[in-house]
């Protein structure tokens, strides 16, 4: 699928909800769990408040604060009529006035600070959310965005070995992850959402802090560059010494679990299955208790950061797998005997199933203590 | 000055009581509370986007999901972090505050608090922002502004942060200049002085850069290895919670724009002390012809500078003040160049902490 393939889906979509335009909104704080519906629309990441306006003939506005930002705009939305505001609400409302605000849905308000979205209800106090249009239609990846989260997984598995590479006792999380995340962007990746941390009995993977590794602690790396505002991810773990036989064997029973959540992805099957496969592997060897929350969440989730679709790796997700979703699975569980575990990839669904990324499945790694 | 946001903060920012004393937060939390005297507790917000306010008061800078501080008058503080309870490890060590719940607590723990203060409340998400209305019957006073005064005027201790940041600044810069001194393209020299912030303990670094001699300046956002010179940089280190930022216009050769950019930069600084309207310098920051106010700094030719990169603009210089001030013109084709200084406002004047130098 092509962009311009996604964005006839997405003005089919507007036909049958009989609007005649979707205005998104994004704030411009860029955030891996929150959605960016101007991103979808315009494949623009914008440096602040950003609205983007597509009315049923095609037609397209993308506004963008900074002013000054406009020229990369148009750069990159050729496609687009651009407007550089400092205030992109007052901007927007300037833009609707030519009765596009009739029959408008709007995308992206629960993400707004309500600054932004109590003005922009203001002006538009009668229109439909249009989040669920909007982002089921990204719910695939297009060629382009596939191509990216091969490379930002290409990048993360060469983070990983760099940390495997610099990793050592009494260096700090934030020393390790700041490097790693220089190292990465030198490889091109844009952004980083990079979770490290450390101990000898981990409860969550959490952001980095000034705690230096100590001979015995497991690290533990969400690394998740990306390219082109497309993310991929890849869960880790590392010792700092040697590791336990039996950390070794609790270790093999997540990527055993992992393994067949990816033998359950396939086109058609609900997300649902592939958490349950995963807590299918856990619960029989008595770990039951510990495939709920608050030990654990999730198996897995989408990687915008424009569209999170098909959403999270969980029970309650009842999302019909495709082709060309691209999404992660990580069981990264909690055992009583070894703290929190991290394992995953970043998988693309194919025909056949689902195809992980990566070139080198995750292992227990450990480095000199 | 807008960045391009990341998405999740990287870097040291555990609070040290030497570096920022408790018993100052506590002094300011007094301030708030000594100008509000009906006032007995205070909702207190920030995202890893904008969180000034909650990091004035706490310490605290949300590096993955939002925080929000119940600042009592009792003493009795809490902070709720975003993320679970588990993700209490990596939040502790960010605040005084010892009193932590996860965020999903919030409608409880307020929950009858009648006319609480209400602080960062605009960067609130819709739904956080309802939660407060009904647990507080919507009576919450919005502080907001009060708070951004107080936070205008840097103690001593803030003052050293800045320093910190202004010393990580000149290494960054140093490093850029170097790498375009032996033929370094943009991307090496933005790298070069990411790492040189890096090896000096910054907390964050933002960047924008130039690939076509200053007329516009862009996020990275790919690698792409154009030769450019001049090269048109802005650079923002954090350390200590605290901001330095600069304009640098780097080259191997003499650049007019640049030249007469930094006489505009040495007029405006020389016009600065306590009482002088902000305004003045947009004046003298003028340029004629054949050029032009540069399109990034001809809306925002001063900004205060500490714990954001975007605070509201003030009236009247002030002493205990630290702005950024940007001289920026362009004359449309080939000539562009910004540069830029920070200044602390004393009684008697001001006093450059850092100036662009012409590389």
């Amino acid at each position: 699928m092509t962009f311009e393939e996604r964005l006839k889906d997405i003005l089919a979509r507007m036909r049958d909800a009989k609007l005649d335009a979707i205005v998104a909104l994004h704030d411009g704080a860029h955030f891996i769990e929150t959605p960016n519906p101007v991103t979808v629309l315009t494949g623009f990441k914008s440096l602040g408040p950003a609205a983007a306006i597509l009315r049923g003939d095609g037609r397209m506005t993308l506004i963008v604060a900074p002013a000054w930002d406009a020229e990369r705009a148009t750069e990159q939305c050729p496609q687009a009529r651009v407007v550089g505001a400092d205030d992109i609400v007052e901007a927007l409302t300037a833009a609707l006035s030519n009765g596009a605000r009739k029959n408008a849905g709007l995308a992206g308000m629960r993400y707004l600070p309500s600054s932004i979205a109590s003005r922009v209800a203001a002006a538009l106090p009668a229109a439909p959310s249009a989040d669920t249009l909007v982002f089921d239609a990204a719910r695939t990846k297009t060629d382009d965005e596939i191509g990216h989260a091969r490379e930002a997984t290409r990048i993360a598995e060469l983070g990983y070995r760099r940390l495997l590479d610099i990793a050592r006792p009494s260096m700090s999380e934030d020393e390790l992850a700041a490097e790693l995340k220089w190292f990465m962007k030198t490889l091109g990746a844009d952004d980083n959402f990079l979770l490290l941390c450390a101990s000898p009995h981990n409860r969550a993977v959490q952001p980095s802090t000034g705690r230096r590794f100590q001979k015995g602690d497991i690290i533990l790396a969400e690394i998740t560059p990306s390219v082109r505002g497309q993310l991929a991810q890849i869960c880790r773990t590392v010792v700092v010494g040697d590791a336990s036989a039996e950390l070794a064997e609790k270790y093999a029973l997540v990527v055993h679990a992992m393994d067949q959540g990816i033998a359950a992805a396939r086109p058609g099957v609900p997300m649902a299955e592939v958490c349950r496969a995963i807590n299918t592997v856990l619960e029989a060897k008595g770990y039951g208790e510990f495939c709920h929350p608050p030990h654990i969440r999730r198996r897995g989730h989408g990687l915008g950061f424009a569209s999170m679709r098909p959403g999270d790796v969980a029970l309650d997700n009842e999302t019909i797998l495709e082709p060309d979703m691209i999404f992660m699975i990580h069981p990264n569980q909690y055992l009583p005997e070894t703290g929190y575990l991290l394992c995953g990839e970043p998988v693309l669904l194919t025909a056949n199933g689902a195809e992980p990324l990566t070139a080198q499945k995750a292992a227990l790694a450990t480095v000199a203590g | 000055m807008y960045t391009q946001h990341p998405t999740l903060l990287i870097g040291p920012s555990d609070w040290d009581d030497a570096r920022a004393p408790k018993a100052e937060f506590e002094q300011r939390i007094a301030a708030l509370w000594a100008a509000f005297p009906d006032a007995s507790q205070a909702i207190v917000f920030g995202s890893a986007a904008r969180h000034a306010e909650l990091a004035y008061l706490t310490h605290f800078v949300p590096k993955l999901e939002p925080g929000i501080a119940l600042l009592s008058r009792d003493g009795k503080h809490k902070l709720l972090f975003g993320g679970g309870p588990n993700m209490i490890g990596a939040m502790q060590p960010l605040t005084f505050i010892t009193g932590m719940a996860p965020l999903n607590a919030l409608g409880k723990l307020i929950d009858g608090w009648k006319s609480p203060l209400l602080v960062g409340g605009g960067a609130m998400a819709s739904a956080v922002r309802k939660t407060v209305d009904d647990a507080t019957n919507a009576t919450a006073q919005d502080a907001t502004a009060h708070v951004q005064g107080l936070m205008r005027t840097k103690s001593p201790t803030e003052l050293a942060a800045i320093g910190a940041a202004r010393d990580s600044l000149n290494a960054t810069m140093k490093a850029m200049r170097d790498a375009v001194r032996i033929g370094g393209d943009a991307m090496i020299a933005l790298l070069a002085g990411e790492r040189a912030a890096n090896d000096s303990g910054v907390q964050d670094i933002r960047t924008l850069f130039s690939l076509d001699g200053g007329r516009t300046l862009r996020p990275f956002e790919a690698l792409d290895h154009t030769y450019t010179d001049p090269l048109q940089v802005y650079v923002a280190v954090r350390k200590f919670n605290y901001w330095a930022e600069g304009f640098a216009c780097i080259s191997n050769e003499s650049q007019p724009a640049a030249s007469l950019a930094a006489l505009l930069l040495d007029n405006a600084l020389s016009a600065i002390r306590p009482g002088v309207p902000v305004a003045q310098l947009s004046k003298i920051l003028a340029v004629g012809t054949p050029y032009k106010l540069h399109p990034v700094t001809q809306g925002a030719p001063v900004s205060p500078l500490g714990l954001s990169l975007d605070a509201a603009p003030t009236t009247n210089f002030e002493p205990g003040e630290v702005y950024s001030v940007r001289a920026g013109l362009t004359d449309g084709a080939e000539q562009h160049a910004i540069l830029s200084a920070m200044i602390a406002v004393r009684d008697n004047g001001s006093e450059v902490l850092w100036r662009s130098g012409i590389a």
